[in-house]
Order: structure tokens, then sequence, then C-alpha cells
């Protein structure tokens, strides 16, 4: 038919700027401005400067779950467990400042090795047994949450936190900046230089798209994954403190649902849930996409039910958008040249 | 004997559980008790068993939860409106099937993880039945509703024998009939069963509209019990689900496992509550004790491979 030589020139010429033009981050960039532009219409005070730290403020604690949560699908895995582990993170903080008498910031570092060793148990079954993550982590969901309810009995709620540590979650830098959100940034700077610019996160890919694989190049596969799971819990850990912080009370039920979303934006955000492909800034994008959402509709006196349907919605067209392209644009490569179909392959 | 030491295994667990109540706990084993775990059951069971099969075929299913409330609703609102019991039920069924069909279609039509898409789902249901609903139950039912209007003890005994009935039906056809020995085979190895003449997509999509019409009958099954239908209903039913299948052998790693484990793991789970209560043991520690045997079930799983490959 046509010279593959040739063609695969012009394959490798696409300009840098039609490729950038043409990628799933532009395409978020579209939803989260056609978002910006109804929700301006419709809500009252949508685009003010309050209104924007206000989403901010209410993004922190999924989007610390989220941005370990990339990791976590980079590498192949998933964790399901981290909205039941901020629950019972929560409870065993307001316990160990409440009855054991601890002093709030000691009780924090307590609640934040228990997180590491809470996801170290998640890592210890899914490494050291071979264990596939999304069993493990749907058991420990179940157990997290089960323990947190059993230590409060259901109804026990820890209040009363002292106004140096709720600063955490409800105070203003300078007056405008939450508190919280230097957490959150510096949070997102250090993930986001561990997976994009070492070696050390660059594994979690070669892991995600062939464990195997990356073993005989020489990674410590069973290391790795366990450190992500156990930064994972760690970090629910950490989300669990500004979640107690901000709403002043440790409760049981707290987080509930809190995966899903993080696994949502994650998603949303370019990560394949096979593991191998995605980035740190293409979270942080499906995180601004769902925050947005969110607090759009209720500023504009919508149900919150309509922002999960819309959430859920959002994924499946997402995901099916993606396939469909894909199918779609290998074809179109398949009658160009069959050789061809194998360099299309993502390389992010 | 070694080949179903995992369907053993739960057995003997749920003996040990039942001889600890024996002694402890006579009162546990009356028949109006034992009436009342059972029908409490037999809805679960149906759905683990839907569960079951998806996980046989290598899939996952967490929208089952949100499937069955609406399943719930729609009978309880088609019942009200003075629908005959059998064409409730045909509808029950229809609607989950139809679930089932939409889940169905994302992962075996479009190839999609089934665990985001019925994540997605899950969500989606449940918040519109919400929207919906805002949380109202379905009152002023006919009387031929609960226990299909019989008494109490026949309507249980009713509710048994469906289940059973469709219970072992499910057992022979996973056996004996080439449908269900396609499962085994496209949870197996899909390639492989591709190449032996079997078409994966359409045995999957098969498998998911088999378990939202299950998890619809079981959802009209539940929802006789009662004298008006909760929109909050089957929440966490996934998980009870799921872990019945994992705990009584079903392998997540797809193609293994037997609805007679998925049974014996279904009255494990089942036993637990109110042998909590029965043991004057705090309730609250009931999803902590689940979690607890989803996990050491799978590790027992993990162990013996792990064993068994050096």
């Amino acid at each position: 038919m046509t010279n593959p030589i040739a063609n695969s020139a012009t394959f490798k010429t696409t300009p840098k700027w039609k490729k950038a033009f043409f990628s799933f981050e532009a395409l978020l960039v579209v939803v989260l401005v056609v978002e910006i532009i109804i929700f301006n219409s419709t809500g009252t005070n949508f685009t003010t400067r309050d209104n924007l730290f206000e989403i901010l403020r209410f993004s922190v604690v999924l989007g610390l779950l989220a941005l370990v949560m990339t990791p976590v699908i980079l590498t192949g895995g998933i964790d399901l467990s981290v909205g039941s582990l901020l629950g019972l993170s929560a409870i065993v903080f307001g316990k160990l400042w409440r009855d054991a008498g601890m002093d709030p910031w000691l009780a924090a570092i307590c609640t934040l090795v228990f997180g590491a060793v809470a996801g170290g148990l998640n890592a210890v079954l899914i490494t050291r047994l071979r264990l596939p993550p999304l069993i493990v982590t749907l058991g420990s969901f179940s157990l997290f949450r089960g323990l947190a309810e059993a230590l409060t009995r259901g109804v026990d709620n820890v209040t009363g936190f002292p106004e140096s540590f709720l600063f955490l979650g409800q105070g203003y830098l300078f007056g405008v900046i939450p508190a919280q959100l230097p957490i959150f940034i510096l949070v997102a700077v250090g993930v986001w230089l561990l997976v994009h610019q070492t070696t050390f996160g660059r594994s979690f890919r070669a892991i995600g798209f062939s464990p195997e694989g990356a073993r005989y190049a020489g990674i410590p596969v069973e290391r790795r994954v366990a450190f992500v799971y156990i930064l994972s819990g760690f970090m629910a850990a950490l989300a669990a403190l500004v979640y107690v912080a901000h709403y002043g009370q440790a409760k049981a039920d707290a987080g509930s649902g809190y995966e899903l979303l993080a696994i949502t934006a994650v998603v949303l955000g370019g990560t394949s849930i096979f593991g191998g492909i995605g980035s740190v800034h293409g979270t942080l994008l499906g995180l601004a996409v769902l925050a947005v959402l969110r607090r759009g509709l209720t500023l504009s006196d919508q149900p919150a039910e309509l922002g999960s349907i819309l959430t859920g919605g959002l994924l499946l067209a997402v995901l099916a958008g993606e396939v469909l392209l894909k199918k779609f644009s290998s074809r179109r490569a398949r009658v160009k040249t069959n050789a061809q179909v194998s360099q299309i392959t993502p390389t992010t | 004997m070694k080949k179903y030491f995992r369907e053993i295994s739960v057995a003997v667990a749920l003996g040990l559980l039942l001889l600890v109540l024996a002694i402890f706990a006579p009162d546990f084993f009356k028949p109006t008790q034992l009436l009342t775990i059972l029908t409490a059951a037999a809805p679960v069971l149906l759905a683990a068993c839907g569960v079951a099969l998806v996980i046989m075929c290598r899939q996952i299913d967490i929208s089952i939860g949100s499937q069955f409330a609406l399943c719930s609703i729609f009978a309880g609102m088609a019942a009200g409106h003075g629908l005959p019991m059998p064409l409730v039920m045909l509808l029950a069924i229809f609607s989950g099937a139809l679930f089932g069909a939409i889940n169905g279609a994302f992962v075996a039509g479009l190839g999609l993880p089934s665990i985001v898409v019925t994540l997605a789902t899950m969500v989606t249901w449940r918040e519109a039945l919400r929207w919906w609903r805002e949380g109202e139950f379905v009152r002023d039912l006919p009387g031929s509703f609960q226990w299909f209007g019989f008494s109490q003890s026949t309507g249980q005994i009713v509710l048994l024998a469906v289940a059973g009935v469709v219970f072992l039906i499910l057992v022979f056809a996973l056996k004996h009939v080439s449908g269900g020995r396609f499962v085994y085979a496209v949870g197996s190895d899909a390639e492989a069963a591709r190449l032996a003449g079997i078409n994966p997509r359409l045995v999957t999509f098969c498998v998911f509209v088999l378990m939202g019409a299950l998890t619809g009958l079981a959802a009209l099954l539940n929802a006789i019990r009662f004298p008006d239908v909760d929109p909050k209903t089957g929440t966490g039913l996934e998980l009870q689900a799921i872990a019945a299948a994992v705990v009584g052998g079903v392998a997540i790693s797809g193609g293994r496992g037997k609805l007679w484990g998925v049974l014996a793991g279904v009255l494990l789970l089942a036993c637990i509550a109110p042998a909590l209560v029965f043991l004057r043991a705090e309730p609250q520690w009931e999803r902590a004790i689940q979690g607890s045997i989803i996990l050491l079930a799978v590790a027992a799983d993990g162990w013996r491979s792990r064993k068994g490959k050096i």
C-alpha cells in the first residue's frame, strides 16, 4: 500500500504542540474550564478568591489520598483501605489524646507511625504472600473500619481538641491561606519529585508494566511495592489528622467513600488502572475537576447526590472514551501498516 | 481430599463455631432462631453465588449492593401498584439483569477493568436512588407482599425452598452444562478459551447478566421478609458476598471455586453476628471480625500456593 518507512517518519515528526493539544491532560483542562464557565453563571460567588481557597481546603484530605494512590496504581496495584484507615487513624488519634492523655502533637506522631504500620500490614500480605492487592485491601477496608467502629462502639465521638491543633484544619495563614494548604503543596511536590524525577520512583512504572521484567532489570520489586503501600498508610494517617483538625471531631465513619473518590481522581487524571502509565500532575488535574464539580454544585444549590452521580458517570465516560479512541486510532494505524502498531503503545 | 481442602476447611470452621455455640449458648439452636438466621442468609447466598461466578470469570462486581437496593425498591413499588407477585418477581429479576447487562457491556464490550466500572456504577446507582427516593421507605404494601402472603413460618420455608432450588440449579449447571464449564475456562485463561472456540466476551457478559438477575431475585427474597422496603438495604452487601465467596474457596485469580464452598462461607459469616450476641460479645466487632476472616482466608490461600511453589 504505502511505504512503511515514510509513514513511521510522519508518525515520529508529529509536532509537539499537536501532541500536547490532543493529550489527555488537555481534555481535562477543557473539562475544567467548561465547569468553571458553567458554575460561574449558575453558582453564587463562584469565581472569588475565598471560594478558590475553600475548594482547595476541601480537596486537601482527598488530595493527600489521591496523591499517594497514584504510585500505588502505577505499580499495578490498588488500595481500597485508605478511607477506612483514615477513620481508624482519626479514632486512634482521638483516643491517644483524650484517653491516654498524650500531648496532641505527640499523639499525632504516634498516629502517623500507626498509619505506616497499618499500611505495612497490607504490604506484608501483598508482597510476602503474593496476594492480589484488590482482595487484601478489600479485607483491610473491612477490618480497619470495623476496628474503628468497635473501638468507639459505633457512637463515641472525640471532640474538644485544643485550638493550637485545630488551627491545622481551620486556621488561616496571613489571614487568607488555609493552614492545611502548605502541607498539601509539600506532599504534592514531594510525590511529584519521587515519581517523576527519581530512578526510585520511575521503577513504579516499570513494575506496573511488567513485574517480571522489572525484576530481571534488577529492581527489588517486593521492597518497592511494599514501600508504596506503607506510604499510602502513612498518608491516610496524615489525612486523618487534617480531617480531624478541620471538622474538630474524630468519628468512626470519617472518610468513608474517600477511597472511591481518590481512585476516581487518579483514573480521571489519566493513570491507567492496569498500572505503568500515569502522572502526578494528571492526578492533580483530576482532583481539580472533581473538587470544582462538587463545590460548584453546592454553590448552585444542587443536591450532593448529583455530584456523586456525575462523578461516577464522568469516570465511566472518560474510560470508555479512552478505550474507543485507542481502538479507533489503532485501527487507522493498522490500515497504514501492521508493523507500527507496537510503536503506538503509549510511552509516557 | 486435597483437592477440596479449602471447602473442607471452611466447613470445619463452621462446625467448630456451631460446636462452641452448642456448648456455651444452646439457645442458638432453637428452630425459630435458626429459621430466622437461614432466611436472612438465603438472599446473601444467591448474591454470593452471583459474585462467585463473576470472580471465577476473573472479574469482580462491587456494585451489587446498589443493584440490590434498586431492585428492592422496584419490587416494592410494583407490588404497591397492585401487580401480582409472580410479575413482581419477574420484574425484580429483569431489572437486576438489566443492571448486570450495563456492567457487562462496559466490562466485556469495551474491555474496561471491572473494578473501576462497578465502582462507578455502585456510586451512581446508590446516589441516584438516594436522590430519587430521598431515603423514603416504600410503605403500605399489599398483604400478598410480605412472605408472599403466607404466614411467617410458611413464608420462611417457601423462601428457603426458592433459594435452595436456584442454588441447586446453579451447582448443577456449573458442573454439567457446557456454559458452566465455559466460566471456569474463561477464568483460567481467556486466550486459551478463545482458541478452544469459546467467546470469552460473551461468557463474561452473560455472567454479569446472570449475576444481576440473581441479585434481583435475592433483593425480592430479602424484601418480602419485611412489611416495608428500606432504600438503604444492601449497603455493604458487596463486601459480604465477596467475603463469603473468598472464604468459601473461590480463587480471586479466577478459574477456581465451588458453590458448596460459597454456601459454607455464607453460613459461617451469617453465624458471626448472632454468635456474638449469644456469646455476649459486643456486636460492633462484627465488621472487624469479617475483615479478619477475609484476610485470614486469603492469607491461607497465599501461604499454601507459596509452599506449593517451593
